[in-house]
């Protein structure tokens, strides 16, 4: 078994396609998200275009409170209709008009009308804007009421306990450290990328049985059971590899946190056993490796969307979240996060560890019932 | 005339005698519809030079790949040193190297890391297999090249590659199929001497051809192979001399016809003469000379033909050797 393992790991080695799928396009990927999804510390912020009228102290002091919580750009006053059809056009998706006369109004008492523009098939991207500019609103009410109990003779304090809200809502952060994009991100690609091995370990298999290599070994002294164990081997051991380069990449290039290393190495070995598992039942049970191919894609591609790979699980429909609960994909990456931006140890993740260990040997135990037939196969 | 060779029985062999380190009984072998291999029988002595002679698919890789244990006789067995390839597989491995008809190496690996591979996979380990190594690389010519890929390599001697790592566990039979097939001639005959140097160390070579000048060049005893039955076996002089056509040629200008005698079975053209087959050719030779003399022919060419392995072929199977 040693000479099969240390002549597969030399043949990987030498693999440049391999290194391409297993390496390359992760970090690429890596990158491309890192950078759309990653500006700046706090992550994705929102960004409103607004039009000052009015230019005066009232819509300046508005317009500075809009930038106190969002990032305002400020456009010339007289180019409404031309910022208008950038609306329609989809170039952004809403846009604040401050219109002459807003200080005049608020001064008079009148109500002070601001109007926003907005994209009707962007909702997604107004809500935030119409919620922060609701609680502005709301701010500038309770000044409102502030300064009239105070006229009518109320302290300042009493002004205040007056408005108080009767219920207190108080953030409280799970976990110490701050998620970040790249926390969803590096163990996202890292599993997905993981599953393309399934075409290396398809294409290998069918070399050695294409080029009659797998029948030669048939008359030397290697039992069927240490051929299988010694072709995947060697896999096992390129996911760890590959894992390691692609968290360190995300580390020291995007200063990662790896929580406890012990129980990311756990998942990752874990993960590794399960992703090659399947690549071997895969690599015995399909025709050739035209199929393997478009199945190990269908898995990768599949089990990343249903498995929470591209987004949080929890923003995706409440079936897809059950259906991927019966996913690999799901629970490495369910327990990596867990450990690097929940502060996980081995006691919390060791679950997950024995469901991506069952899936590996699932696959295992496929591949050695198939094994005889793969090897009459290799004969003819 | 097509002669009706019975292959020989397996009484011809006595089964318990230890004389023989391979005895083959009645190998069947089909795939799908197709029968493959119909009563196979032979046996083997140590030392013996053997050689499979017969067209593509006459079921010379099929046999062979029952010797290896990579494949499995419908019936029959096939014993090497008394042990059945069938189900000792482990030790007749340890016997065997075997030589298939494609390259079978790791192309992107070195010629001495694939020597590496296959060594230790015949269970050659440490100083041994480092010392084989070197022992197969100066034997196949190729000591130089040990550290370059195989895929550098020309096909004569991606070939010597594939004989040597057959060889590293110094089998006691050694399985060649189609060993040349691709290749030059200078490169074909550092194969045949390659394979006559381990024939005088006492391995013993089953040789599988359809070149009959590779069977004439390297065996002593062969067996004619088709559509899956052994149709004649023994050593190369016996069946030349059993089956072999025996003539006479003879070359005179202006001769339109072949002469007439009764010691002439057929004739046919063949280049400027004529070829008389005939089952006494040292008469029909002075007959033809006492004809000549009369007849004051102009005689250019007069001469026995060997018997050759051709029609040898031609005899037991009724065709021509196919390629």
């Amino acid at each position: 078994m040693r000479s099969m393992i240390i002549k597969e790991l030399r043949l990987i080695g030498k693999d440049k396609k391999s290194f391409f799928f297993l390496l390359l396009m992760p970090i690429i990927f890596i990158v491309m998200f890192g950078s759309v999804f990653n500006q700046g510390e706090g992550g994705a912020s929102v960004t409103l275009r607004t039009i000052d009228q009015d230019q005066t102290a009232a819509s300046k002091a508005l317009i500075g409170q809009m930038k106190g919580i969002m990032d305002v750009e400020q456009l010339p006053a007289d180019d409404v209709s031309g910022q208008l059809d950038k609306i329609k056009q989809g170039q952004f998706s809403a846009m604040l008009v401050i219109p002459s006369g807003f200080e005049q109004a608020m001064k008079s008492g009148k109500a002070a009308d601001v109007k926003l523009y907005q994209d009707p098939s962007a909702q997604m991207e107004v809500a935030p804007i119409q919620a922060i500019l609701g609680s502005i609103s709301t701010q500038y009410r309770e000044q409102k009421l502030t300064d009239l109990l105070i006229a009518k003779g109320e302290s300042q304090a009493q002004a205040e306990a007056a408005l108080a809200s009767p219920i207190r809502i108080e953030n409280v952060t799970a976990s110490a450290d701050k998620f970040s994009v790249i926390d969803q991100v590096v163990p996202g690609m890292t599993v997905m990328f993981v599953f393309f091995i399934m075409i290396t370990m398809a294409r290998r298999f069918f070399e050695e049985k294409k080029t009659g290599l797998l029948s030669r070994i048939r008359t030397t002294r290697i039992k069927p059971l240490h051929y299988l164990l010694g072709m995947w081997f060697p896999f096992v051991l390129t996911v760890i590899a590959q894992c390691v380069i692609l968290f360190a990449f995300g580390h020291f290039v995007y200063g990662l946190a790896l929580g406890d290393v012990a129980a990311l190495a756990v998942i990752v070995v874990s993960l590794s056993i399960a992703g090659t598992g399947i690549g071997l039942a895969l690599s015995f049970l399909v025709p050739g490796e035209g199929a393997a191919m478009v199945i190990t894609q269908v898995i990768s591609m599949g089990g990343a969307m249903l498995g929470g790979l591209w987004v949080p699980s929890y923003l995706l429909p409440k079936a897809v979240q059950t259906v991927g609960h019966f996913l690999p994909q799901f629970w490495a990456q369910h327990s990596l996060q867990d450990i690097i931006a929940h502060g996980a140890h081995l006691g919390d993740v060791w679950g997950a560890a024995l469901i991506l260990l069952t899936f590996g040997l699932a696959g295992l135990t496929v591949a050695m019932l198939r094994l005889p037939g793969f090897l009459r196969s290799a004969a003819n | 005339m097509v002669q009706t060779i019975h292959p020989p029985k397996a009484a011809d062999h006595d089964a318990s005698n230890n004389e023989y380190m391979l005895e083959v009984k009645g190998l069947r072998k089909a795939y799908a519809k197709k029968q493959a291999l119909e009563n196979v029988t032979f046996s083997l002595k140590p030392g013996t030079s053997f050689g499979f002679l017969g067209p593509n698919g006459a079921g010379k890789s099929t046999t062979m790949k029952i010797l290896t244990g990579i494949v499995k006789a419908d019936s029959g067995t096939a014993k090497l040193f008394g042990k059945d390839a069938a189900s000792e597989t482990d030790a007749v491995a340890k016997y065997i190297g075997y030589v298939p008809q494609d390259i079978t190496l790791y192309e992107k690996l070195t010629a001495y890391q694939n020597l590496e591979f296959f060594g230790e996979a015949y269970g050659v380990k440490g100083k041994e297999l480092k010392q084989r190594i070197h022992e197969v690389l100066a034997k196949t010519g190729l000591l130089e090249r040990a550290n370059e890929a195989v895929s550098t390599f020309s096909g004569g001697m991606k070939r010597r590659i594939n004989i040597a790592a057959a060889l590293l566990h110094r089998p006691k039979l050694l399985i060649l199929d189609e060993p040349t097939v691709g290749i030059d001639p200078q490169s074909r005959n550092h194969i045949f001497e390659i394979i006559r140097e381990l024939n005088r160390e006492g391995v013993t070579i089953i040789y599988s051809t359809h070149y009959m000048e590779e069977v004439e060049a390297l065996c002593d005893e062969i067996a004619i192979m088709d559509q899956g039955t052994v149709k004649a076996m023994g050593p190369l002089g016996q069946l030349l001399e059993q089956y072999g056509q025996k003539a006479i040629y003879l070359e005179v200008p202006g001769l339109t016809e072949p002469p007439q005698d009764p010691y002439i079975a057929s004739s046919r053209k063949e280049g400027s003469g004529w070829l008389l087959e005939t089952e006494q050719p040292s008469a029909l030779m002075q007959r033809l000379l006492r004809q000549a003399s009369q007849q004051a022919w102009d005689v250019k060419q007069l001469e026995i033909v060997r018997p050759s392995l051709e029609s040898v072929f031609l005899k037991v199977t009724g065709t021509a050797l196919r390629d």
